[in-house]
């Protein structure tokens, strides 16, 4: 897309024995709306953390529009943060709480109140400035604490979950106002979630960490879509893992014996070995239902064990005779055709297409 | 299920509650409500007559001397609420922010320690310390200071007063400190503001309640105690609580005593309604 904004050059933290990060490698781009996302503890916040200077690299360099920011104190960077916990000084109005960023960089009273004003009025929460900061609905005060960040016209803003408080329908509401200022403001957002679906929805990429280390980098699309291993398959989203030892091999596609039965998968850039072990992944939304044998292709017979619906979406849980769980997601209206009750033996089958090979780690 | 609980006379809690009712009662009310009834009696012959006479008052509060050390213990004592508050606020800084968990806790357990020595025999062991041939003028003597005179000086009152302030102050400031919530520190540190400007941007605002809870603390011990400016600041200038001693044994004077005491009681009251009201006070916004 652009230049790269910020540089994490084999940065690693240790905090005493225990490592938090083992050794980042990335780029933020300028103008992007980056997620990193991972399981807790996987040392997401910690990144974060680093990037705004409230934690030293241990090792390695994170570099800020090419300068060396390892030794730069935290209010002596630009790059504002909005807590989990919004962080807003309760002692201090709304107004005043937007207002102290640029109080503390010298600017006058004047100014001050009038680019507060900006922000509250743009965050439409101006009606509020006056008031104390315990009067406020979570809502308002979420928007408080951007306009708090914003006002500082910062050229990168972290956000460290910022959402995980809100009710759910408030969630999707911030997600709306943080996509639409992130294209209108056009500045880079490093959004740290453990939510899959705050990542998928908002960001331009995503960076999936486990265990102090980047497990995938790339668009919302290509994680969900091609897993890059194992533990991003496990982490993001409904995914059916299978795996076996590969029987044969042709051009571009490999027969893996598993369990369950013999697929068909392409190998895409994969490397597989006749009789390895190998992995592949099928999407729950890619996986087609018959309650009679589709006679060829990919396929498996299973029990239904339960459903899931969430809104008009339905998730099917079965399992196959070898007792491997199986998972189907898919409308609801196009599930009630199939009237299915519990313990129903149904026929799963996908394209071969669909399945995606995984990398061994 | 429609009568609210606390609004029924509760007999077992009644009960339980009674004792401490009547204690404090006999042993405070009770004294107390005699001493306003005192502070209007006679004395006649060294004898106290009841009696119901507006005199003790008018003398007294008339009176220069009166006056003179009622002001010098409002001063000294806010001195020492300064010195008290301002001698223990980095260590409870580093204690709250610095320390690990561990050295918080052993360091307040430390801190209660002279709390179970008599308060008396901590004040005497200054003698040593401070006198023209104590501790610290011989030391000082080594490299051809002094002698200086530290017993018998508001010096010497200031130090028994920081003897008797300094734990509890510290203590109440570090628990304080302790609870402030640390992201909002890295939240003003994030919005630029330096690692010494949070001190007065962010810390003392969050810990307004408490430190003014110290300090009112302080200022009421210094200004009732007796021990410090009577032993080691030598009652040249009378404080308040050595006025009353002097008081009641000049002719056997326990109603214009009484005056004094009352006068005190009504001064820390003031302090403690207008540090608690201040300390208690809400942001400017509108609610």
């Amino acid at each position: 897309m652009s230049k790269p904004l910020v540089v994490f050059d084999k940065v690693q933290k240790h905090f005493g024995n225990f490592v938090a990060v083992q050794e980042l490698d990335f780029e933020i781009r300028e103008g992007e709306f980056l997620a990193i996302m991972g399981p807790s503890g996987c040392g997401k916040t910690t990144t974060l953390r680093m990037l705004a200077g409230l934690e030293a690299p241990t090792h390695g360099e994170i570099r800020l529009n090419d300068r060396v920011m390892n030794d730069v104190a935290p209010h002596e960077r630009d790059t504002p943060l909005v807590w989990q916990s919004l962080a807003l000084f309760p002692f201090l109005t709304a107004r005043e709480n937007v207002e102290f960023g640029l109080k503390m960089r010298g600017v006058g009273k004047a100014e001050r109140k009038e680019r507060a004003i900006k922000w509250l009025d743009k965050m439409g929460i101006l009606e509020f400035e006056n008031r104390d900061i315990s009067t406020l609905s979570g809502g308002q005060k979420q928007r408080v604490a951007l306009a708090r960040s914003l006002v500082m016209e910062p050229q990168i803003l972290l956000l460290d979950e910022p959402l995980s408080a809100l009710d759910a329908h408030l969630v999707i509401r911030m997600q709306a106002v943080l996509t639409d200022l992130q294209r209108e403001l056009g500045i880079t957002f490093v959004y740290v979630t453990h939510s899959q679906s705050e990542a998928f929805a908002m960001a331009d990429r995503v960076i999936i960490m486990g265990k102090g280390e980047i497990a995938q980098i790339g668009s919302p699309k290509d994680i969900y879509r091609g897993p890059a291993n194992q533990f991003v398959a496990e982490f993001v989203g409904r995914n059916n893992i299978l795996s076996g030892k590969v029987a044969s091999l042709t051009e571009d596609t490999a027969r893996i014996a598993t369990s369950s039965g013999d697929f068909t998968v392409p190998t895409n850039e994969v490397r597989l070995i006749e009789g390895h072990t190998a992995s592949f992944v099928i999407s729950a939304d890619l996986v087609h239902i018959s309650l009679s044998d589709p006679d060829d292709g990919n396929k498996a017979q299973c029990k239904l064990i339960s459903e899931e619906f969430v809104g008009s979406m339905v998730t099917l849980f079965l399992e196959d005779a070898q007792g491997h769980e199986f998972k189907v997601q898919m409308q609801e209206r196009e599930l009630s055709k199939f009237d299915l009750k519990s313990g129903a033996e149904i026929w799963l089958s996908w394209d071969t297409a669909s399945a995606h090979v995984l990398n061994e780690t | 299920m429609s009568s609210t609980p606390g609004r029924k006379l509760n007999l077992y809690a009644l009960t339980w509650r009674l004792p401490i009712i009547f204690w404090q009662f006999i042993f405070f009310v009770g004294p107390v409500l005699f001493m306003v009834a005192m502070s209007f009696f006679l004395v006649k012959n060294y004898r106290m007559t009841e009696a119901f006479e507006f005199v003790n008052w008018s003398k007294m509060l008339s009176r220069g001397y009166f006056w003179d050390s009622y002001w010098y213990t409002v001063l000294i004592a806010s001195i020492s609420t300064i010195c008290a508050m301002c001698i223990a606020f980095p260590a409870a800084f580093a204690l709250a922010f610095r320390a690990s968990e561990t050295t918080r806790r052993w360091a307040i357990f430390l801190l209660i320690i002279p709390f179970f020595t008599s308060y008396l025999v901590r004040t005497f062991s200054w003698f040593v310390i401070l006198s023209e041939s104590g501790v610290i003028n011989g030391m000082l003597g080594y490299i051809g200071l002094g002698p200086y005179t530290m017993l018998n000086t508001n010096f010497g009152t200031l130090v028994g007063y920081m003897t008797l302030t300094l734990p509890l102050v510290v203590i109440l400031q570090t628990v304080t400190m302790a609870n402030i919530d640390k992201n909002l520190i890295e939240a003003a540190r994030n919005l630029g503001c330096s690692a010494f400007r949070t001190i007065w941007q962010v810390i003392i605002p969050l810990s307004k309640t408490g430190l003014i809870i110290a300090a009112i603390f302080c200022f009421i011990l210094s200004f009732g105690d007796f021990v410090a400016p009577f032993y080691l600041g030598g009652s040249q200038e009378p404080t308040l609580p050595i006025l009353i001693l002097d008081t009641t044994k000049s002719g056997q004077q326990w109603p214009r005593a009484a005056v004094v005491a009352i006068m005190m009681m009504l001064t820390l009251f003031a302090i403690a309604f207008t540090g608690i009201a201040l300390a208690y006070r809400k942001g400017k916004g509108a609610k």
